[in-house]
């Protein structure tokens, strides 16, 4: 059970000796692995079963709908304010455009601070490293009021102010740079020698090479911004420009559907839908990102 | 972090390789303009807010009014000595305290098993993360659901027969997890250790996978059991990423704030129980409009999230080789 890498070929070649206290505690191993892995999937399966009942119906512990309704779906499409498709929009839109952003500025950051050499290079990445350190709490007042008196904080300008304050996250920098400090040099060193510009040789040589670092970010950021509810929840206070979990919190609320469970699963569904299937296609990029971000360096 | 990485990269960025124009003007100019956009955001929206939120912390400054008055420490003055506050950062202490061990418990566990070259170690990884992907908005709804009196977790307890043991522990048949003062941070600690510790898990699978086979290999010769070299060797050299996920988690616990937020409202119902530091703060931004009030609960928030992190550096030694 608790042998790691190396270790578990070795156990292999003690079982064989015919140990069957081994064998047993195997299975034993085995079912309790499978039986927590069911529990990861149980709350969300009851969400699915509780969207298709009926209110009285999903407080008792019944896994098949009686009735079966799709009232719960219908009130979560149709009768919610703003509506899910709004919520929806913006929560795409939002994540596109954040995701976008990342890869952009935090590629080309990510290369100069690992490969151009510049005066004060390692001073400005302190910089980088230093904003992972600070809370987003403790930027929350200045950040607000830099924005309000900018005039990004009313209207439209609201969303420009959310994608200002996240258009660019010191990990993305991080998890770049070190991805191109791994890609030998002798490849862009053919392009610097055929004539290539910087910007040619980061755009042409070194960005292609990236794709495994570039996925993870884009898997990371989309996710983070997709799921995030603190910035949002400050920056978007029209609720017309509300995104998904800022929607969820202020529906727990609300008149008509607080405690109506069917529709809120539906809604809970819904917000992690797109994730789900991004998870579902793109695993391996989750795994690596999540691990990346964790081996810094 | 920083202190590590500087020295093992000075050696290639010094040595000249002949061809390559060393620190050219154009190579400078490029360098400043691909850095540009991040780097003036990140000293105005980080580097300078610090700053601007020290400033405005000693003011009487409302959102809608400005600055009205210097006023010096009574803005940190007052916070320390209101009892809300306090409850909120004992609160987020309790909270940090239970929740960062049992996660990291739970998150070294499932690394070790996914680890081993077992059948089905992609799907077991793909399960025991799969609690993460989720927003704590939906996440914490959905928890909300299940641990409500007449919900999923009281009627699965009741069908597999556990309730005599709940009874002994003290618990109703029906209780209400989240709302009542005794069990709703407990159940927030749940909530959150559920979720997060296959993120966990994937910190220390990088870790573990960094642990030459070598070592188990001495070790098996010298006839050492699996739980001598779990923890005779594995657990110890695991100690960089033990520093780097206990870091992570205590500067998260600490913040915490969307699922006190979704499961107690703004006043962090029942009874203040789930109020924390965070969520305190983001009343006296946005309930009350006080900002300078805000921006001195954000420094103290800053000045114990960075006396964790010290004290952190302290507990595991010298700081790790990332």
């Amino acid at each position: 059970m608790t042998s790691t890498t190396g270790a578990s070929d070795l156990g292999v070649t003690v079982a064989t000796i015919g140990d069957r206290g081994a064998i047993w505690r195997r299975r034993i191993a085995y079912t309790l692995m499978i039986a927590y892995a069911l529990l990861m999937f149980v709350p969300f399966t009851w969400s699915v079963v509780t969207s298709f009942k009926t209110l009285p119906d999903s407080v008792r512990m019944t896994f098949i709908p009686q009735p079966f309704t799709t009232q719960g779906w219908e009130f979560a499409i149709t009768k919610l304010d703003p509506p899910i498709t709004t919520l929806f929009l913006n929560s795409a839109v939002i994540a596109a455009v954040i995701t976008i952003s990342n890869l952009a500025l935090g590629s080309l950051a990510g290369y100069a601070f690992a490969r151009l050499r510049f005066p004060g290079r390692e001073l400005l990445f302190l910089v980088v490293l230093a904003t992972l350190m600070i809370p987003d709490q403790l930027r929350l007042v200045p950040v607000y009021l830099l924005l309000n008196d900018v005039g990004l904080t009313k209207g439209f300008a609201q969303y420009i102010g959310l994608v200002v304050v996240l258009a660019i996250g010191g990990s993305s920098i991080f998890l770049l740079r070190q991805y191109f400090l791994s890609i030998p040099r002798e490849l862009e060193e053919a392009a610097r020698i055929d004539g290539a510009g910087f910007f040619t040789t980061f755009y042409r040589v070194m960005l292609p090479l990236a794709g495994p670092a570039l996925s993870a970010v884009a898997i990371l950021t989309f996710q983070g911004t997709w799921n995030g509810l603190f910035w949002p929840l400050i920056l978007l206070q029209d609720r017309a420009h509300y995104t998904l979990p800022v929607g969820l919190l202020a529906f727990r609320t609300a008149g008509g559907f607080t405690n109506n469970w069917p529709p809120i699963m539906a809604t809970v569904i819904l917000a992690t839908i797109p994730i789900l299937i991004l998870y579902l296609f793109f695993q391996r990029y989750f795994v690596e990102g999540v691990a990346a971000s964790g081996v810094k360096g | 972090m920083t202190s590590a990485d500087v020295p093992t990269r000075i050696p290639v960025t010094r040595t000249p390789k002949p061809g390559a124009r060393i620190g050219s003007r154009a190579e400078a100019l490029a360098g400043y303009a691909f850095v540009a956009v991040p780097m003036v955001l990140f000293l105005v929206l980080n580097i300078g807010s610090i700053l601007y939120a020290l400033y405005i912390s000693v003011w009487k400054w409302n959102l809608r009014s400005g600055p009205v008055a210097l006023i010096g420490t009574k803005n940190y003055t007052d916070a320390l000595s209101d009892p809300v506050f306090l409850i909120a950062i004992k609160n987020t202490l309790y909270y940090t305290v239970l929740w960062v061990p049992i996660t990291m418990a739970i998150g070294l566990s499932l690394a070790v098993i996914v680890n081993q070259k077992i059948r089905g170690r992609t799907f077991f990884r793909a399960a025991f993360y799969f609690p993460a992907i989720a927003s704590s908005a939906a996440i914490t709804t959905l928890f909300i659901f299940i641990m409500q009196p007449d919900g999923f977790f009281n009627g699965a307890r009741a069908a597999l027969g556990l309730n005599p043991l709940f009874n002994l522990l003290g618990f109703s048949d029906s209780q209400n997890w989240i709302g009542n003062a005794g069990t709703a941070m407990n159940s927030i600690i749940l909530l959150n250790a559920w979720t997060t510790s296959g993120t966990f898990m994937l910190f220390y699978l990088a870790s573990l996978q960094s642990i030459p086979s070598q070592v188990y290999e001495a070790a098996a010769i010298d006839g050492a059991s699996a739980s001598q070299a779990f923890w005779r060797i594995t657990f110890p050299l695991l100690r960089p990423g033990h520093y780097f996920v206990a870091t992570v988690a205590v500067i998260g616990g600490l913040q915490l704030f969307d699922q006190a937020l979704i499961g107690g409202g703004v006043g962090g119902d029942p009874n203040n129980a789930l109020m924390t530091m965070v969520l305190y703060l983001y009343n006296a931004a946005f309930r009350q409009f006080d900002f300078s009030y805000a921006a001195a609960i954000g420094i103290i928030l800053f000045v114990v999230i960075f006396s964790a992190t010290l004290l952190q550096r302290r507990l595991f030694g010298q700081a790790p080789s990332w």
